[in-house]
């Protein structure tokens, strides 16, 4: 997995990672409120966030084109005053008295992208040998591994997260793998410079679950010899464990032990967002029909590559598809995925987002998504550029449980976001400049505001940049 | 009298793969399935078809330098992949070319997405570092292998190195015996069979390379494996390709002096392993700046280097104009660089008369990954873009969504 040629299977890796549609009717009408804002309780203070912003200062961005994230597009101005949004507008209105102005002659600008599936920190470059005998990416000891916690994996000198940054990225969240049907849980993070993930943790963001349904757990457990070794024993697992996990009013006595009954409770209760990695259609109605007979709402159905085949079952369970512009026949799963997924997705009014798996694509879901509205307009359904900034910034955003919080530029969101060197959706444009909470946390033209890894202090053969 | 492989091009922005910016409005003869001519506003000779391409972009078809089309089908299912062996005797000796499956649905994709040449390359034997012998092929109908046993390939690093015993210095010397083995095979300096390192068939495959009669591709990252690899071709007289690259920037005279061209991936821009952790994505473009010829490659994911080839190789080519490379010379690194890479340059790479009439004709920027061509001709004859996976797409269209059939009736 480590040479680039040998590259397919480091992707194989990584693909375990996507969401499930499902196959339930009963749940239409709007969404059910967003999830697990609330968790960051008393029990896990220990792990709350410690992110503080980085200085900044308000600043009136004028002449700039912008792509409101919510649908809108204007030419105007953006006014971000201690960290938020203040205003956004046509035309240039008065600068307020103690406001730097950006002249931005005309470039684009977007909420911040957000990148609902990564492996930053745990996937992390260089990769080694030891990294084909046992990762920080799952914990595959055990088929169910709800108990683990992918923030204790975190290594916040990922090069990776730096790249993240540098390319428009203001969130991500930083998923499980997909080898164990129950991954564990997923954390939000700022790709901002820190020493502990505590510090780049998303303040009261909640924990994602991660399910993963297909190929990846019966290939891997049965393989070894172990259950499960095939589809059907893989949901036979999840309903037993579910089963047992209601019966027993708190669950504290599950069988992976109190720590893989406090989430497998806490899916069932609705507390945690559930991210489903799957790819066919059949067996994403299937995570969706499990979610209905025990009650929780499958979040976002990852790397569905067939969602296309099933549309109104991801409508009426509100449920996102989080998807690759064009990945296709690695293996058996993933032979029917078509490039105008994305666009048919939108077009049957479906939820959708762009997401990356890789720390290479990651620094390009821009790119990810000018080629799915390419396809999309040759298969006859055009996306317009104000849409589809939509599957980079409020959908993922939704998908977080944080679409009050990030991915529109409106008055007293987070001020997120970036200054594109020109059309977001070209392979040429850059990102310029790149705000987190209001803060200039990236600008290509000050080297003062570049942060780079520890990992290339004082390397010879290190980046010049 | 025209043929079926005659045919005139119009109003075409012609990047020819050779020049330093294109011919507008082009006109493009083709006669007996050859570029005839490529001249700025001219009328097509009358009698001829004409296809109109309405100013768009057009370039030669793609030429993926460094791929594994027609090997491999679904990556995860070992039963339908050909591109490495990992037991039994076969070391330099092993050639894919008998493999090679013409009806994959991966050479498909890539001609749909532009791509009408490759160098499609093994992935390994059990003998370090020899990867085997790959094929040159032009993608069509029928048989694609243009030439079998093009080049001889080898994978020098770290992560490589553990079927050397775990030291780059273990492959280096394996290599260097070998070729040194080869050459004296039937000479009087010929060692006994029970004191060579391979057996006779894998000696014979290395022959020609020690003869410098055949392309020893070198896929290594290190900076101080690819002065390894200059030192090698100096002092043994090979004829050198290097694959890969990352750390080469920091190397660019001396490949400029020792004449070896790199296929470099402009994508690849963190440190994946401990031999890249001088990767950048102005690779390509300080190599070009030098002097160097460069051809660009995918190679970060499976996915980009062998499934979405075309697509790929076009972000990657369009990532490195991003950093500093100039437009034309992405074109040509797509094109003209990869065919005199690997001694192609005669029949295909470029618009210019005498060559095959392998022609791509874009809806947009080509080196824009959303892109597509409009048109692909080969050897003067339009061939069909069409794919599995947009039939696929027809069938599920949201126009069908009243059809009270099953798309399977579709």
């Amino acid at each position: 997995m480590l040479g680039r040629v040998c590259a397919a299977s480091v992707s194989l890796l990584l693909l375990a990672n996507l969401p499930i549609a499902a196959a339930a009717a009963q749940r239409r009408g709007p969404p059910p409120p967003e999830v697990g804002r609330h968790f960051d309780d008393a029990a896990h203070k220990a792990w709350s966030s410690r992110y503080r912003p980085l200085p900044r200062s308000d600043l009136l961005i004028v002449n700039v084109r912008v792509l409101d994230g919510a649908g809108g597009k204007l030419d105007g101005s953006v006014l971000v005053r201690d960290g938020k949004i203040a205003a956004v507008s046509g035309g240039t209105p008065p600068t307020p008295a103690g406001v730097q102005v950006v002249d931005a002659r005309g470039r684009w600008i977007t909420p911040g992208i957000i990148d609902v599936h990564s492996h930053n920190g745990t996937f992390v470059a260089p990769l080694t040998a030891n990294d084909s005998e046992y990762s920080d990416v799952s914990e595959t000891s055990s088929p169910i591994a709800a108990g683990a916690w992918v923030e204790h994996s975190i290594n916040v000198q990922d090069p990776s997260f730096f790249r993240a940054l540098e390319s428009g990225v203001t969130t991500l969240q930083t998923l499980p793998g997909s080898i164990p049907l129950i991954g564990g849980r997923s954390v939000v993070l700022k790709p901002v410079p820190a020493s502990t993930v505590a510090a780049m943790k998303f303040p009261g963001a909640a924990q994602g679950v991660k399910l993963s349904c297909g190929d990846n757990p019966r290939s891997f457990f049965g393989s070894k010899g172990r259950a499960p070794n095939s589809r059907m024993g893989e949901i036979e697992i999840l309903r037993a464990l579910f089963t047992r996990t209601r019966s027993e009013k708190h669950g504290k006595r599950g069988p992976g032990g109190p720590i893989d009954a406090e989430t497998i409770d806490g899916v069932l209760t609705g507390r945690f967002p559930v991210h489903v990695h799957c790819y066919r259609a059949d067996d994403i109605a299937t995570m969706m029909n499990l979610g209905a007979e025990f009650g929780f709402r499958i979040t976002a159905v990852h790397h569905a590559t067939e969602a296309y085949k099933i549309p109104q079952l991801f409508v009426e369970n509100g449920t996102c598809a989080v998807l690759w512009a064009d990945w296709w026949g690695f293996k058996t799963e993933a032979a029917d995925a078509i490039r105008a997924n994305a666009a048919f997705m939108d077009a049957a009014g479906a939820c959708v987002a762009m997401h990356s798996d890789s720390p290479l694509m990651g620094q390009r879901l821009n790119v990810e998504a000018a080629k799915a509205m390419a396809a999309g307009r040759r298969a006859g359904v055009s996306i317009p550029p104000e849409r589809a900034i939509r599957w980079l910034t409020s959908n993922p955003a939704k998908v977080l449980g944080l679409g009050d919080r990030i991915g529109t530029l409106a008055p007293g969101r987070n001020a997120d976001l970036v200054l594109w060197s020109g059309d977001p959706f070209s392979v040429y444009t850059k990102a310029d400049m790149v705000l987190i909470d209001g803060a200039v946390a990236f600008d290509r033209s000050d080297p003062r505001r570049q942060p780079s890894s520890d990992f290339f202090v004082g390397r010879p053969s290190g980046q010049p940049r | 009298m025209g043929s079926a492989q005659d045919l005139a091009v119009v109003h075409a922005r012609a990047w020819t793969g050779s020049g330093a910016g294109p011919v507008e409005d082009a006109t493009i003869v083709v006669r007996g399935g050859r570029i005839a001519s490529v001249q700025a506003g001219t009328a097509p000779p009358a009698g001829l078809t004409v296809l109109d391409a309405g100013g768009r972009n057009v370039t030669p078809g793609l030429f993926a330098g460094a791929t594994q089309v027609g090997l491999v089908e679904v990556a995860g299912a070992e039963d339908t992949t050909d591109e490495a062996v990992s037991s039994g005797k076969l070391g330099p000796a092993f050639d894919v070319a008998p493999a090679m499956n013409s009806n994959s649905l991966l050479v498909e994709q890539a001609r749909s997405d532009g791509v009408l040449w490759a160098m499609s390359f093994p992935n390994g034997t059990p003998n370090s570092p020899f990867l085997g012998q790959s094929a040159l092929l032009r993608l069509g109908g029928g048989s694609i292998v243009v030439r079998p046993r093009a080049a001889m390939f080898v994978r020098i690093g770290g992560s490589a190195s553990f079927a050397a015993g775990g030291s780059r210095a273990a492959q280096w010397t394996l290599l260097r015996r070998a070729l040194t083995e080869a050459g004296q095979l039937g000479s009087r300096g010929e060692l006994p069979p029970d004191e060579r390192l391979l057996g006779r068939y894998d000696l014979e495959a290395l022959r020609p390379v020690a003869a410098g009669n055949m392309i020893l591709a070198i896929q290594t990252h290190r900076e101080s494996d690819i002065r390894e690899a200059i030192r090698l071709a100096r002092e043994l007289r090979l004829r050198v390709v290097l694959v890969g690259g990352a750390e080469a920037w920091r190397v660019a005279r001396e490949l400029v002096v020792a004449r070896i061209p790199v296929l470099v991936d402009p994508g690849a821009n963190l440190p994946l392993s401990y031999d890249e952790l001088g990767a950048r994505a102005d690779n390509a473009a300080i190599l070009h700046r030098a002097g160097v010829t460069v051809a660009i490659i995918p190679s970060a994911h499976g996915i980009d280097m062998n499934y979405n080839v075309g697509v790929s190789s076009r972000m990657a080519a369009g990532l490195a104009v991003a950093a500093g490379l100039p437009y034309a010379a992405a074109i040509r690194s797509l094109t003209l660089a990869p065919a005199q890479i690997w001694g192609a340059e005669g029949t295909t790479g470029s618009l210019e008369p005498g060559k095959v009439a392998d022609i791509a004709i874009w809806d947009g920027d080509p080196l824009e990954p959303g892109s597509a061509p409009s048109h692909m001709i080969r050897g003067g004859r339009p061939i069909s873009t069409l794919t599995r996976e947009q039939q696929l797409s027809r069938r599920y269209a949201p126009i069908n969504k009243d059809d009270p059939w099953p798309p399977a009736y579709r």
